[in-house]
């Protein structure tokens, strides 16, 4: 079982996600470990931001497995997320046959491998050993009875097409699943899975970070960017704003700072970058008058340069 | 208690305890989590408290809401047990008075058997006027057009029943799911080679593909104050009846926001008011529609997302907070969904026009205001809705 998945411990996940760039925390790590060892997929919750996404990437990266990627959308049916038949090439082939064919070599030419449009969960069965990593893609969005299907397909790891028999996958695959939770998930989904709830990052793990992602900028700046969107985060000012600003954000600010040579952080240049921070006119307009109170100083520590 | 070792089988134990506890919390628990649970905490081992902190977090809570409780819970647990029922205590408070109930009625009950018997007369009249069908047609007519805070309370019973019946076509919308239709906007391409399999390969008619019709979803928002406790009621069993087909989602507000849809849960219009009055514990006090608002938009703003949403604000308008953080909540309210509307039991009043600034504001940026104070009223309502919200 080590062998394969090449993972021993949680230290040794945290190490190898560290090494490809995701700093997961214990917790994070924890729920990982354990659905790869027990073998059931992960349900990943969190605001907008927070690195959801990222992790599926990561873990692909430090399993050496490949990404298949099914992105939900309301009304998504069976046939977009699993299969589909190429019917307008089955009907060409079908008007080339002569007069006087044999209907049941037409019927095996109709039905064969070239005319299977494969999708993402088809794909990600077939992978070759030891298997993908499978991120289904903002959950929420899909529909109850899309989950319906999911939660069959999550259970059995297997696919009956009628024409073709049962597809069953060699080695299940790794099953991230995120959501927004812009509705509550089905518990039968729920139950199959295991469950961890990403929250924003405190201000040591945003600054560690910023700093691997945004090696340009100078220490002292990568200590007031993650002061300064911790601050934005937590009480008193977060009420203020719609959305709190998420880890992707940050990290392009901090670019977007170094690409205008700043060293220090002060209200102009906040005021000029602050579209990418966030995005809704009302939450810019409520940043103003809070400035002041985020750019203070840390009573404690100095900024080392 | 302490940790056994996991193979002298004492760790099970603990585990299964403490998800049997979980569950006396209210989390959603069965005994297959349970197991995944136990198998975690084999693979993370009992060394680092943390470690298996983390891996019980992960098997046995699915809700973020939940993951309070179960960090209290596994302090507790696997310090102090004595500690865990206090907790649960704490955390249970209707468990403690159901079981003093039992008690209180028996005694309610032998002095109320002795009250009935001296006013032997008195429980019969009510119940005469409850199930009599055989109303005069006068009654009924005065019943459809009485102002709801007019009625006496048996008759206020009787309407609240009839207003169940009053059936809500309500607004639908072009799905993304498609159907079997004649005419559609894409080709059926399954059912054309099934149904051309039938005909030695011919293609006799194309088969097409519509859009579903699905219901709106809607949000309902109801002013418990004290000026709106009748309406609030009859609305609340009307509109629960109603929508039982529609996606929803109630909240009652007065001071402060209170979510019903535990209440709204519950198939049984008489269980769903129960439950709405155990729930609300502002009720008949004072309403600041804005800072309502604010919480909603705090806290629940993630499921407004698609602009689809319904709104019914149900309020007299009479609210007693700022009148700027009202409007720009309400600015909020209406960039975020398809429709807003006031029902206003104040248009009971023949001449009114809003002076409160509540009112005021609701008037300016509201959809639509309708009236709801009898029968009639929510007659029109039923049929008037899908025309005043846009398609």
């Amino acid at each position: 079982m080590t062998g394969t998945l090449g993972v021993d411990s949680i230290d040794a996940l945290i190490k190898a996600l560290a090494a490809v760039g995701y700093q997961a925390e214990r917790r994070l790590a924890t729920a990982v470990f354990l659905s790869l060892r027990l073998q059931r997929p992960l349900l990943l919750e969190g605001e907008p931001g927070v690195g959801k996404t990222e992790l599926a990437k990561a873990l692909a990266k430090v399993l050496d497995r490949p990404l298949i990627r099914l992105q939900c959308y309301d009304g998504m049916e069976q046939r977009e997320a699993l299969y589909e038949w190429n019917h307008a090439a089955q009907l060409m082939h079908m008007r080339a046959q002569p007069e006087g064919a044999n209907p049941e070599q037409l019927e095996h030419e109709i039905y064969q491998e070239k005319y299977l449009i494969r999708r993402p969960l088809l794909q990600a069965l077939e992978a070759p050993q030891p298997g993908a990593v499978l991120l289904i893609d903002e959950v929420d969005r899909a529909d109850a009875p899309f989950e319906a299907f999911l939660l069959e397909y999550l259970g059995e790891f297997q696919v009956s097409i009628p024409e073709f028999g049962t597809i069953k996958a060699a080695s299940a695959p790794v099953t991230i699943l995120t959501s927004n939770r812009t509705r509550d998930l089905n518990d039968a989904v729920k139950r199959r899975c295991l469950y961890q709830w990403l929250d924003y990052p405190e201000r040591e793990r945003e600054l560690s970070i910023v700093r691997e992602q945004v090696p340009q900028a100078g220490e002292a700046l990568s200590q007031q960017v993650a002061t300064f969107v911790a601050r934005l985060r937590s009480a008193p000012f977060v009420s203020a704003f719609s959305r709190s600003p998420g880890i992707a954000e940050s990290v392009e600010w901090a670019k977007a700072l170094v690409a205008l040579n700043t060293l220090m952080l002060d209200p102009e240049v906040v005021q000029n970058t602050v579209g990418i921070l966030f995005k809704q006119r009302e939450d810019i307009a409520a940043l103003e008058p809070m400035l002041e109170a985020l750019l203070q100083p840390e009573p404690d520590s100095e900024p080392s340069i | 208690m302490q940790l056994g070792d996991a193979r002298s089988g004492k760790m099970a134990e603990n585990i299964i305890g403490f998800g049997r506890t979980l569950r006396r919390a209210g989390l959603p628990m069965d005994s297959a989590r349970i197991g995944v649970g136990l198998q975690a905490a084999l693979l993370v081992g009992i060394e680092a408290k943390a470690d298996l902190h983390a891996a019980l977090l992960a098997t046995l809570v699915c809700r973020q809401q939940d993951q309070v409780v179960f960090d209290q819970l596994f302090d507790a647990y696997f310090r102090n047990p004595e500690l865990t029922q206090q907790l649960l205590a704490q955390m249970l408070p209707k468990a403690t008075q159901a079981s003093a109930k039992p008690k209180r009625l028996a005694r309610a009950q032998e002095a109320l058997a002795a009250v009935r018997a001296a006013l032997n007369t008195q429980p019969r009249e009510e119940e005469k006027i409850q199930f009599d069908a055989a109303l005069s047609a006068s009654d009924r007519v005065r019943l459809r057009h009485a102002d709801f805070e007019s009625l006496s309370a048996s008759e206020f019973r009787l309407v609240e029943r009839l207003a169940r019946e009053i059936a809500l076509p309500w607004p639908q919308l072009n799905a993304r799911r498609l159907q079997s239709a004649l005419h559609g906007i894409r080709l059926d391409w399954r059912r054309a080679l099934r149904e051309s399999a039938r005909h030695d390969g011919e293609l006799l008619f194309l088969p097409y593909l519509a859009r579903r019709l699905e219901p709106l979803p809607v949000l309902l928002l109801i002013d418990v104050s004290g000026s709106m406790e009748r309406y609030a009621r009859l609305m609340l069993a009307f509109l629960h009846h109603s929508t039982q087909r529609v996606a929803r989602s109630v909240f009652a507000f007065g001071n402060h926001l209170t979510d019903l849809n535990p209440a709204f849960r519950l198939t049984d219009t008489d269980a769903m008011l129960v439950q709405a009055n155990r729930l609300i514990n502002d009720f008949a006090g004072g309403t600041q529609i804005g800072a309502s608002l604010a919480e909603l938009r705090r806290t629940q703003s993630r499921q407004l997302v698609g602009r689809r949403i319904v709104v019914l604000l149900i309020s007299d308008g009479l609210d007693t907070g700022r009148p700027e953080q009202l409007a720009a909540e309400l600015d909020w309210l209406k960039r975020n969904c398809r429709s807003l509307l006031w029902l206003n039991p104040m248009l009971r009043f023949d001449q009114y026009q809003p002076t409160a600034h509540g009112a005021k504001a609701l008037q300016k940026k509201a959809d639509g205001v309708l009236a709801i104070h009898n029968l009639e009223r929510l007659e029109e309502l039923a049929r008037s809705l899908v025309q005043l919200v846009k398609r």
